[in-house]
Parts: structure tokens; C-alpha cells; sequence
């Protein structure tokens, strides 16, 4: 049985939920004392030691509802009774149904009549490791596993079976034809169901991490052809969120606690050999971040406005300014809107003109430059294609002045700076540093380092 | 551990030290007794996360050790300090004894020597003051171990906890390790504020105790305010479980629940009335805003919920 709960456990794990060796033991342990035969128990058992979290529980009762379905087979086992008209002739079929089954001589045949709903579920469950349907990869190989399936319980007997008593010219023996074939028609639909449960529960975890892990290389500007992008960044975000929230560290620095430090050296009789100081709480950064929303740089802008506003949680405050041919802040549709709503009013609004570093740059320092401090990050995303026109480095400069730093991303490859009328080169040495920026990895990484070297 | 419970023991047992729980709970409860393992609550506030360890408590007639977790909580006030008080006094009264002691002994070294004879005298189990973690581990009966809000306490103290939880020992640098006389039951409960560490969470069972559904909640509510009447108590039970469903700064839990029904209870309420709810609101919702908001909106709550 221990066999059924990690293939359980190996289907939680597809589905993200994580599980640890030791919580394995612990449901093993769990269901020796709880059993199999209840199912509610036996859910509950396995949810305190398996799920750990209000997201993972959710995540779970799916899981579970799809891989222990013990109710479906009661359906096999009563062949349809009350689906047939009464006082038809299917129905006087189905009464003379129960002696068929004495007569039924293939042994699947014989379960099939005899309507064993226990004995089906069994040798469903062995006919499914005899054809590894746990191996399921592909769509397509459902069809494939369920004929194997059906073979590994004894399908061709019961076919021969079924041919020859249609054959014969007895109505007894005509009717256990009818019988059987109904009976063969109800498995392949129950041999489906279990093939579609087993895909959905092996490979879809497994299929999901793989368009994950291409979602997360691909280049921004083409990601949004894809579904759950959003889902994705949000997960990302979270991750971060876990990992930079934590970080809260007492330093040897600050402010004497002096209670703490009296306190602490009582041991010593009162003189002051150790220190204690007051916890310092981390500083939360406070961003401004300056996007480029002008034709194939917008998509870019997209995710990184995605990221930051989906990171409140670990930023102190961030400020939106989107420019093509002017600057403009965007913030206010960003708290009041919702995230999707407020990137297509931006890219609205702003995008669409001919890009104008130096005009855009002008703006900001004449909005904003008075708020920018010693606490603030500016991030600033753009290809730097200006046009050939003025870049007015100078502005760069005063902004990277004020600023606790300036980041330039760049969607363009390191390869492609200063090339044509890009201005990266001239722009580089006013930035902290700067970055090429194209796939959700390399931005989670940036961001990642944002949070780090900011704090 | 000695008796055996099944999970419908635990749930009647539950049920007549007051607390009404579903087969969730009781089973979590069972498997933690069974499997010996700490058990980490986590739900929204006022659910009954801490009445659950006392309800185990009382269930089981074990004592209940408590410890309120906060920020900066530290192993002094967790686990053990030493009486300093209490050392500083007996070196100061055995201060003469320390000449009686010497006598005779030549030089230094000896003299050493013979205080080494007396061992850690003053870092022994006699100075030593338990806190709750401390007092679990070295009680002679079985013990309730409540950690309350972890999440409240910092990161250190929740590694520092890991010891403790997976093999109920904790070491002391000036003793050795301490293993627990009996295996104490320990709950942890959260609010979910930050996110607890998968080191924690892998050594405890988890147990998400949500906003319970009408059925329960009334039941609940006729064991802690027994004198209401049937009908009002379905009555208020059908209007919490829908002001659940409006978006709300904080939505009222069982605890406020049970408040809002004793209340009504005093004022000899027979049935709910919008004049009534309106005056009482304030017990059940604890942010302006939201008052405001069922305020506005009560006119079509009480159509939906009683026009029938």
C-alpha cells in the first residue's frame, strides 16, 4: 500500500506542492494508524502531514480528489440500471443480466457480471502498474495506455467471449453477448478516466515546470504569447518577497540598548563587558523607476512595472515614470488600478512617440529630482536609442548624484551598446551599474540584487 | 504515551470541555498524540487557534505551559536563565566559608585545586530558572505546550526552536542536554504575518483552521451561549457567515461571534431586527470602515437572508 502513497506523494510534488523525506514518513506513519478505508480520515490524515501551508492545502484536496476516486467504481459495478427505460427490452436483458455472469467463462467477463466493484478497482490498479501508466508523458499516449490497460486485465478472452456468444443463435447466449459488450463499453470509459487522471496528476506537474523553466528564458518581448505569465511573475515575486522580508539582522552598530546590556551582564556583577544594541530594522528601498514605453522596449517596461508593484510588500514605495517623446508619472494609475489595467492605460497614454532621452531626462529632473535622496534606487530601462539626439549626460550625472544608486537595464544585448544611435556607452559611467535585461530570469535576478545590496 | 484515543473520543471529549471542532482538527489532534510530533495552527485570527491547546489540555488533564512569542523574545525568556540574584547572594554569605575552605592549603595551585573539588557548584540545576520551554521538557506529568504567534518572534528564535521540536532535548552549554522526562504535546500557532521557515514547518504537522461553516458555527455557539433561542442564533450565525462574504478590513471571527450573541442574549433579543443589528454592530466589526459598510448595505442583507 506504501506503493500507492508515493506515487501520491511523487503526484503532490508535480503539482508543487514540496515534500520533504521526512513528511513522507510521517504520512506513512499517519496511515498505519489511520488506514485506507475512510476517506475523509484518511484526507485529513494526510493533509496535516503533507500540507503545509493554506496555498499547499488547497493544492492538495485537488490532488487527492483526483488520485483516490474509490466512489467511481460503484458505477462500474452496477451496470445501468436505472438508465433503461423500463419495460423495454434492455431492461428484461439486464434482469437475466445476474445468471449471465455464472455463465460469462473469461475471468474479466466474469468480474465484469458479477459487478465486484472491489475486485474491478484492484485489478484496475494492478493492470495499470503492469502497463506503467504512471509513466505518462504526452497527450497523446492516452489512447496508447488505456488499450494496454485493458489487455493487462484480460481483454482479448472476454472479446472472444463476447464475439462468439453474439454469434450464437441462442437468445441466452445472445443476451450475455449484449451484456458483455455493454460491460466492455463501461470499462474503456472507466480505463479512460483513470489514463486522463493519471496524465493529469503525473505529467501536467511536470509539463507545467518545463513551461516554466522555458517561460523564464524566453525573451520578454515575445513572453506574453504566453497564458499564465502573470501567475508566474507573481510567484517569482513571492519568492522574493519570502527570502528579502527575512533579512533583519542586529548589528553591532546604532544605538545602545541599555536595559538589554545591564540586563545581559548581571552574570558579570553588574560591569558592562558585553553590549547589546538595538535591533536596527532593515530600511525597505524606495524605487523610482523611469521606463521607456516607446515601441519594443514597452514590453520590457511591462514585467519590470509587473515585478516592482508586485513586491510592495519588501519596497518601501515605488514611483512610475514612463517616457517615449515625454516623462510622465504613472504611479497614481498603478495604486488605483489594477496591475494589468493600469500597464495597457501607461502604454497608452505615454508610449507611441518618437524616443527622446534628453527632453524625458529634462522632465524628471525638473519634476522629481528634488525628491530624489540618499535612500532612493533609480531604475531606468530603455535601449538608450535616442535618436541622435542630445542625451544630456549631464542629467544622468546629477540624478546618479543625488541618488543611493542609479541601474540602467537595457534589453539590448551587451554586444549591441553604442552601436547605431544607442547612447548606452556615454550613459554607462553615470550609472552604479548597468545591465543587459531580457529574460524573467535575468530580471528576477536583478531584483533579486536590488533587494540584497539596497537593504 | 499510555491510553489510546480514537478520533471520536478526542472530538467528544472536545466537545464537553466546550470546544466544538470538526474531523480535521480532531484527527490532526490524534495524529499528534499518536506520532508524538508538534503541531503548527495556522488560520485567521480568533478561529480558536490558542482555545484548541487549552481545550487539549483540559481534555487530557495535562498542564498547559504557555509562551507568548514577540519580537526579540530570546532564550532567557524562553528557556532558562540563571538565578543571578540568587548566586551573587550565596557568594556573598559564603564569602567567610572561603577562608575555612583554604586553610592549609599552600600556594596558589592548590588552593585552585580544591575550589575545582566543589565542580560548577553555582551553575548547577539549583540556580537555574525554567522558563516555559524548559519547564515542558523537565515536567514529571504530561504537558501542554502552547508557543503562541511564532510568527511574532524572529527568525533566530524559530531555528533555535528545531532542537526542541524534532527531538524534544535542548542543550545547555553550562549542563548538557536536557531530554524532555515525558514528550510534551506542543501546539505553535500562527498568524501567518511572515512566512515561517520549511525547516519548522517539515517537523510539525500542519493543521489550517479556516472560518468554520453555519452547521459548526452554530454549534459552537449553542455550547458557549447556551440561554439563546433557536431561532436567533440562526439568525445571527446566517448573518456573520454573510457579512464573511463582504470585502472587509477584518471579518468577525467565532470569537466575536460568541461576544456579539451574549450580547444579544443581555438585551433579551427574540429576533434579529436591522435597529438591533445596527446598535450591536460595533461588536462584531472593529473598524470603522467596515461598520460603515455593512451599514449601507444592510437593507439587502437582511432581504437576501430572511425574506423567504
Amino acid at each position: 500500500m506504501d506503493r500507492i502513497l508515493v506515487d501520491f506523494i511523487k503526484a503532490l510534488r508535480g503539482n508543487g506542492v514540496r515534500i520533504a523525506t521526512s513528511e513522507t514518513l510521517d504520512a506513512i506513519h499517519a496511515v498505519d494508524l489511520v488506514g485506507y478505508r475512510e476517506r475523509s480520515r484518511l484526507k485529513s490524515a494526510l493533509s496535516a502531514t503533507l500540507a503545509k501551508s493554506e496555498e499547499e492545502k488547497a493544492r492538495f484536496n485537488t490532488c487527492f480528489d483526483q488520485f483516490f476516486q474509490f466512489n467511481d467504481l460503484q458505477t462500474l459495478a452496477q451496470p445501468p440500471a436505472p438508465q433503461a427505460p423500463p419495460g423495454n427490452r434492455l431492461q428484461q436483458m439486464l434482469n437475466g443480466a445476474q445468471p449471465a455472469a455464472e455463465q460469462a467463462q473469461s475471468p474479466l467477463g466474469q468480474m465484469l457480471m458479477a459487478g465486484d466493484s472491489e475486485a474491478i478497482a484492484a485489478a484496475m490498479a494492478q493492470a495499470a502498474s503492469a502497463a506503467k501508466v504512471r509513466d505518462i508523458r504526452v497527450i497523446t499516449q492516452k489512447g496508447l495506455y488505456g488499450r494496454r490497460m485493458m489487455m493487462a486485465m484480460g481483454l482479448e478472452a472476454m472479446e472472444q467471449e463476447m464475439w462468439a456468444a453474439e454469434a450464437a443463435t441462442d437468445a441466452q447466449q445472445q443476451a450475455l453477448g449484449d451484456a458483455l459488450r455493454k460491460a466492455r463499453e463501461l470499462l474503456r470509459e472507466e480505463v479512460k478516466h483513470y489514463v486522463e487522471r493519471q496524465y493529469l496528476l503525473q505529467a501536467s506537474g511536470d509539463s507545467r515546470a518545463l513551461r516554466e523553466s522555458v517561460m523564464r528564458e524566453t525573451s520578454l518581448e515575445n513572453l506574453r504569447e504566453f497564458k499564465d505569465v502573470q501567475g508566474l511573475v507573481r510567484k517569482l515575486a513571492k519568492r522574493l518577497v519570502a527570502t528579502h522580508s527575512r533579512r533583519r539582522k542586529i548589528y553591532q552598530r546604532g544605538k545602545l540598548d541599555v536595559r538589554r546590556t545591564i540586563r545581559h551582564n548581571i552574570p558579570y556583577s553588574g560591569v558592562l563587558l558585553e553590549t547589546r544594541w538595538k535591533a536596527k530594522r532593515v530600511d525597505k528601498p524606495k524605487v523610482m523607476a523611469i521606463c521607456d514605453v516607446s515601441g519594443s522596449v514597452s514590453q520590457y517596461s511591462r514585467f519590470l512595472l509587473m515585478f516592482l508593484y508586485s513586491l510592495t510588500e519588501v519596497i518601501a514605495n515605488v514611483r512610475a515614470f514612463a517616457f517615449s517623446s515625454d516623462l510622465q508619472e504613472v504611479t497614481q494609475w498603478f495604486l488605483r488600478e489594477n496591475l494589468d489595467t493600469a500597464i495597457e492605460l501607461t502604454l497608452k497614454e505615454v508610449g507611441g512617440g518618437s524616443t527622446d532621452y534628453g527632453r524625458s531626462l529634462d522632465t524628471f529632473t525638473h519634476q522629481c529630482l528634488q525628491q530624489v535622496d540618499h535612500r532612493t534606487t533609480v531604475i531606468v530601462l530603455g535601449d538608450a536609442r535616442n535618436n541622435y539626439g542630445d542625451p544630456r549626460t549631464e542629467l544622468l550625472q546629477a540624478i546618479h548624484n543625488r541618488a543611493r544608486q542609479l541601474i540602467w537595464l537595457n534589453p539590448e544585448s551587451r554586444l549591441r551598446w553604442g552601436s547605431g544611435d544607442s547612447e548606452m556607452k556615454r550613459y554607462k559611467p553615470h550609472c552604479s551599474w548597468a545591465e543587459p535585461c531580457q529574460s524573467l530570469n535575468q530580471l528576477e535576478r536583478f531584483i533579486s540584487n536590488l533587494l540584497r545590496y539596497s537593504q | 504515551m499510555s491510553t489510546q484515543f480514537s478520533v471520536e473520543q478526542i472530538k467528544s471529549g472536545f466537545a464537553q470541555s466546550g470546544y466544538i471542532c470538526n474531523d480535521s482538527i480532531a484527527m490532526t489532534m490524534f495524529l499528534a498524540y499518536q506520532l508524538e510530533k508538534p503541531v503548527l495552527v495556522e488560520g485567521p485570527p480568533g478561529v480558536g487557534k490558542t482555545e484548541l491547546a487549552k481545550a487539549t489540555a483540559q481534555f487530557l488533564n495535562y498542564e498547559l505551559i504557555r509562551l507568548q512569542c514577540y519580537e526579540g523574545l530570546d532564550e532567557a525568556k524562553a528557556l532558562y536563565e540563571w538565578k543571578y540574584g540568587k548566586q551573587l547572594l550565596y557568594t556573598q554569605v559564603l564569602k567567610d566559608k572561603l577562608g575555612d575552605l583554604l586553610k592549609g592549603a599552600h600556594g596558589l595551585a592548590e588552593s585552585i585545586d580544591r575550589l575545582h573539588e566543589f565542580g560548577d557548584i553555582f551553575y548547577s540545576e539549583q540556580f537555574l530558572e525554567p522558563r516555559p520551554l524548559l519547564q515542558a521538557l523537565q515536567a514529571q506529568r504530561g504537558t501542554v505546550l502552547l508557543i503562541d504567534e511564532i510568527d511574532k518572534a524572529d527568525n533566530e528564535f524559530e531555528s533555535f526552536l528545531l532542537e526542541m521540536l524534532s527531538d524534544y532535548q535542548i542543550s545547555i552549554p553550562e549542563i548538557g542536554t536536557i531530554k524532555a522526562r515525558r514528550h510534551p504535546i506542543v501546539f505553535l500557532t500562527s498568524n501567518n504575518t511572515r512566512e515561517l521557515s520549511d525547516a519548522l514547518k517539515r517537523r510539525c504537522l500542519h493543521l489550517f483552521i479556516p472560518f468554520p461553516d453555519s452547521a459548526l458555527e452554530r454549534d459552537i455557539i449553542q455550547t458557549r451561549v447556551p440561554g439563546i433561542n433557536e431561532k436567533l442564533r440562526a439568525q445571527l450565525v446566517g448573518f456573520v457567515q454573510e457579512i464573511r462574504k463582504l470585502d472587509l478590513k477584518k471579518q468577525p471571527a467565532i470569537s466575536e461571534t460568541i461576544d456579539w450573541a451574549r450580547t444579544l442574549l443581555l438585551l433579551h433579543a427574540e429576533a434579529l431586527t436591522p435597529e438591533m443589528v445596527e446598535t450591536t454592530l460595533n461588536v462584531l466589526l472593529k473598524h470603522e470602515d467596515d461598520i460603515n459598510n455593512v451599514k449601507d448595505d444592510m437593507r439587502t442583507l437582511f432581504n437576501k437572508l430572511f425574506k423567504r
